[in-house]
């Protein structure tokens, strides 16, 4: 009943605002004119009477208060109320609100940008059916500093046949594969995959069927599932499709199935699947190069799964010791599997929009603390018409609620517009851990709504805490708007070294990305990256399954390119540099047993074409490169590193020696010579030992071609796709890209953490700008009266000038102090992203401190000449 | 005439209760009524009568609409309601038995202790 009845009472009120109002008003002008119409009964004349009913009814406004607070509505009703008076502050001091709303859109904005990239990338879900059941498998060899290493496909089959947590478990490889439409073949990105792989995703297709598992054997691999992207532009979105034919690598394939828009697995490009035919057979005995994917069992947690893998692992190490003494297997959830390596950099810079929002809100409390010095009588009539301090702090919190609320929606704006340059920051075919689109969506207009709020309690809560502590008497007495905010110079003195500090944070931190990322492409790479041109070439095992015609097809490609027009030189190599793919193979010294992959060191190796080194520049320090004569059935040759000589044969001399390598050779090879250290795998890593076999002689299915243009690389582009068409036209071309481009996209992500650094600390330096200017040419206004008497008693300009620049260094100092203290704490958290530098290098600290001081100072030269100026007279007759 | 008390802190509600408990009244009604029953011994801002009616209303005690006065104007009436009328018999007993009770301690003597 009596919560039925507030309610009520409530809602009424709610609803019926006015009326409840005018009522109100009805009711006590009622009880004021009986009173007077008494009193004049009793004598009183009728003027007084009223008079006197007024005085001793008390004040109306204030008892309407009160019966609106009794109602209860009291919050709603003077929320709306604030919210407008709130709006008409804003607009009265429209100088105030711009410079606020764009120091607010600026931190929310960045905030925005960062998270939406955060929120894509790490905190979504991954787009399957109960993500959290997927995990990848790996083998790793902890003892040979192997982890999260590709497997061997007996061991798949064995952990398949063996485990016991998963639902499923498929197998993949990531090839590039060339496809027939209408005549003209194309390379696209292809995965094969053992038949669970839909499965274990547990993805239907978009059209038609996926495998099956029939189609994972001889005689059932003929088919196809193509990624609606392909069948879209390809195939013209055509339905009929499933069931026809295609050209898979110059075999016809039935299309069986089209997958729906945007499906894809993290980190590997795909547009193609065909069937994998894993079988216990020799093809599938050796190497390790398979990526897996498994589902867990419902219920299964990962620790078990471990217990469970540990116990497979130690099976398939008793059954083939030779392949796998040393090795096990490494069970990780999919999602952290994905975004391994950039969860560290984004949340760093997540940490530093963060810091960035901070300095804004200081900013911003101080500019409401210097605006509310000149608001005191506002605040003091308003409580002297009966307002609580509650009531004042509340009013105070909705201004700051609004401006929060105006800054997100123009940060909202700033976000879009950065987050633009962000992802154009990311190079375009680069294999991102998730495909899906980083936009402003839900989360981020959420999380930008919540970053509003918490901001505008922020810079708002201790202003108005400030602010609404009014002393009556005295604000009401001085006429002056200076009185009584001495304390807030204090506060806002606070508020400026906090931002200063956070800005040398910022710069700091800054200041050593740059110099990393400085180093890092100022490192030799050993070879020369300008007027190269890159281009893959996959072939199409139907057509060259027999390692003769290869090695004779990849011959005379490279015989044609070097005879177009514009070429200098060309060769090839399995694996380019810079593009993050190791291969790495067992080996021993030629004079001694042969080597097995579980005991005998291994080393990297690189399949390469004659004139590859010349094409890339690379020197040779001794003996010769691989030459016509070096062809498919002469005796087996090798080149090797210097690094390989360091390690393995210090002091020695390796040409003419013999060396057995795992990879494909049946009898040890001859070194024929050094070749110079190059970066390979990333140019952060310094050269690995590496063994170099020649393509001619154990070719491989796919090769990089290297090509040394006379002039720019890209114009001979065309040449040399003519020139591969020439041999073979079936033979599609693809990542055609100049050196340059390669080596730019493979710094992409330290470049894309020191530009955003970069960006932030230069905003957190303009910022801090703001706030000393703000901070100093306030104190030089209340001061002006000192300085008057301080010039009457003799001081120069000079002298005055040196005071506001004292003050401002003084600032500046106890920033700096904070800020390197901080940023020597916080320099772990940077140091695994540094390249070459220390966190706590000194020259970073220098500059970043000098530029800090530098900004501190030329902020305050206006001020400080302002002071200067200041006329002793006008100052001393102000007051 | 003798001086007038101040009201005592909470006190007022429960007149308030008790003055429409005797049939609907309008607010300056119910101070009259309260002036009239007191003898003018008890002195109520006139003013603080209305956030206490709110307040009652809100909670369910009271409840009013709009009817004619005696001289023919439009007034707010305040009536009791079932709840206000149990609320008022108990917050009656408690203030008798506290009345007593402090009465009693008040009246002590030393003799008796």
């Amino acid at each position: 009943m009596t919560v039925r009845a507030r309610i009520r009472s409530w809602l009424f009120a709610v609803l019926q605002r006015s009326r409840v109002e005018h009522d109100m008003d009805a009711e006590l002008k009622f009880h004021i004119q009986m009173y007077a119409e008494d009193l004049e009964r009793g004598g009183v004349k009728q003027e007084e009477a009223l008079r006197r009913a007024h005085i001793e009814f008390g004040a109306v406004e204030r008892m309407k208060e009160e019966c609106r607070e009794a109602r209860g509505v009291s919050l709603l009703q003077s929320l709306v109320q604030d919210l407008r008076l709130a709006a008409r502050v804003l607009r009265k001091s429209p100088g105030f609100t711009a410079v606020a709303v764009i120091t607010l859109a600026l931190g929310i904005g960045a905030n925005a940008a960062i998270f939406s990239v955060v929120d894509a990338i790490l905190l979504r879900p991954l787009p399957y059916p109960q993500p959290a059941q997927l995990v990848r498998l790996w083998e790793d060899a902890p003892s040979r500093g192997y982890f999260r290493n590709v497997v061997n496909p007996y061991n798949f089959m064995d952990w398949q046949d063996n485990s016991k947590s998963f639902q499923s478990m498929a197998a993949i490889t990531g090839q590039m594969t060339n496809l027939s439409a209408q005549g003209q073949p194309i390379a696209v990105a292809g995965m094969q995959v053992s038949p669970e792989f839909f499965s274990v995703l547990e993805v239907p297709p978009f059209l038609g069927s996926t495998f099956t598992s029939d189609e994972g054997f001889a005689g059932h691999d003929q088919v196809v599932i193509l990624s609606y992207g392909l069948w879209q532009r390809q195939f013209g979105r055509n339905a009929a499709i499933v069931g026809q034919k295609v050209d898979v690598d110059g075999v016809p394939h039935t299309v069986i199935g089209v997958m729906p828009r945007g499906f894809s697995f993290p980190k590997m490009k795909a547009e193609v699947w065909t069937p994998l035919p894993l079988a216990r057979t020799d093809d599938w005995k050796d190497g390790r190069y398979l990526t897996v994917v498994a589902r867990l069992k419902p219920g299964v947690t990962l620790e078990q799964a471990r217990q469970d893998m540990l116990r497979v692992g130690n099976l398939t190490a008793e059954a083939r010791p030779e392949n796998n003494k040393g090795w096990g297997a490494e069970v990780v959830p999919m999602l952290e599997d994905a975004t391994q390596g950039v969860r560290r950099p984004l949340w760093i810079l997540l940490a530093c929009v963060g810091f960035l929002l901070l300095i804004a809100c200081s900013n911003v409390a101080n500019l409401l603390l210097m605006r509310g010095a000149g608001r005191l009588r506002e605040m003091a009539v308003r409580s002297a018409l009966g307002a609580s301090r509650v009531r004042l702090i509340q009013q105070l919190l909705v201004e700051s609620l609004l401006l929060a609320l105006a800054g997100m929606a123009a940060g909202l704006t700033v976000a879009q517009l950065g987050l633009h340059s962000l992802l154009a920051l990311i190079p375009q075919n680069a294999p991102l851990p998730r495909s899906e689109p980083i936009t402003i969506d839900g989360p981020v207009l959420l999380f930008s709504f919540f970053a509003a709020l918490l901001t505008s309690i922020v810079f708002g809560l201790v202003p108005a805490l400030r602010l609404s502590r009014v002393d009556l008497q005295d604000a009401l007495k001085q006429g002056s708007s200076r009185g009584g905010v001495g304390g807030h110079q204090a506060l806002r003195r606070c508020f400026v070294v906090a931002e200063v500090a956070l800005a040398l944070l910022l710069s700091v931190g800054a200041g050593l990305m740059l110099r990393s990322f400085s180093r890092l492409i100022a490192v030799d790479p050993g070879f020369r990256t300008e007027h190269l041109l890159t281009m893959h070439i996959w072939t199409s095992p139907s057509h060259y399954s027999d390692d003769h015609k290869r090695s004779a097809y990849f011959e005379r490609i490279l015989t044609e390119i070097r005879n177009s027009p514009g070429v200098h030189a060309a060769g090839s190599t399995h694996f380019l540099p810079l593009t993050d793919s190791v291969s790495r193979s067992c080996f021993a010294p030629g004079d001694g047993p042969p080597p097995t992959p579980s005991e005998s060191p291994s080393s990297q190796y690189l399949i390469t074409s004659p004139g590859y080194f010349s094409a890339m520049g690379i020197p040779l320090l001794k003996g010769r490169d691989f030459e016509a004569r070096d062809s498919f059935d002469a005796p087996q040759v090798a080149i090797v590193n210097h690094a390989f000589v360091e390690r393995y044969f210090p002091e020695q001399n390796v040409v003419g020696k013999q060396l057995w390598v795992c990879w494909t050779f049946k009898k040890p090879v001859d070194i024929i010579g050094i070749a110079a250290d190059a970066r390979q795998a990333e140019l952060q890593a310094t050269p690995e030992p590496t063994i170099f076999l020649s393509n001619s002689q154990v070719p491989m299915y796919f090769a990089t071609l290297v090509v040394r243009a006379e002039g720019d690389p890209k114009q001979i582009a065309r040449a040399a796709e003519e020139a591969i068409h020439r041999v073979d036209p079936d033979q599609a071309v693809s990542d055609v890209r100049s050196m340059e481009d390669v080596f730019s996209d493979s710094v992409s992500s330290p470049r894309f953490e020191a530009v955003l650094l970069g960006v932030f600390a230069a905003l957190a330096i303009a910022l801090a700008i703001i706030g000393i200017y703000g901070v100093v040419s306030y104190s030089v206004s209340q001061r002006t009266n000192e300085i008057g008497i301080r010039m009457a008693m003799g001081a120069r300009s000079p002298d005055i000038a040196r005071m506001v620049l004292r003050e401002t260094l003084t600032l500046a100092g106890i920033a700096l102090l904070v800020g390197f203290g901080s940023s020597v704490a916080l320099s772990r958290v940077l140091e695994s992203l540094l390249f070459e530098v220390r966190p706590t290098d000194a020259l970073t600290l220098l500059s970043a401190g000098c530029a800090i001081v530098a900004v501190s100072v030329l902020a305050s030269v206006l001020p400080a000449r302002r002071a200067a100026k200041v006329d002793p007279m006008t100052a001393l007759r102000y007051e | 005439m003798d001086k007038q008390l101040e009201l005592l802190q909470g006190t007022l509600d429960m007149l308030i209760l008790k003055a429409v408990s005797l049939g609907p009244l309008h607010g300056y009604g119910i101070l009259l009524r309260i002036q009239q029953v007191s003898k003018d011994r008890l002195e109520i801002q006139q003013g603080s009568l209305y956030p206490a009616l709110y307040r009652l209303e809100h909670q369910g005690w009271i409840t009013s609409e709009w009817g004619e006065s005696e001289n023919n104007r439009k007034a707010k009436y305040y009536r009791l309601t079932a709840t206000g009328k149990r609320r008022l018999q108990t917050e009656t007993e408690q203030w008798n038995r506290m009345a007593e009770v402090i009465a009693g301690i008040l009246k002590t003597r030393p003799e008796e202790l």
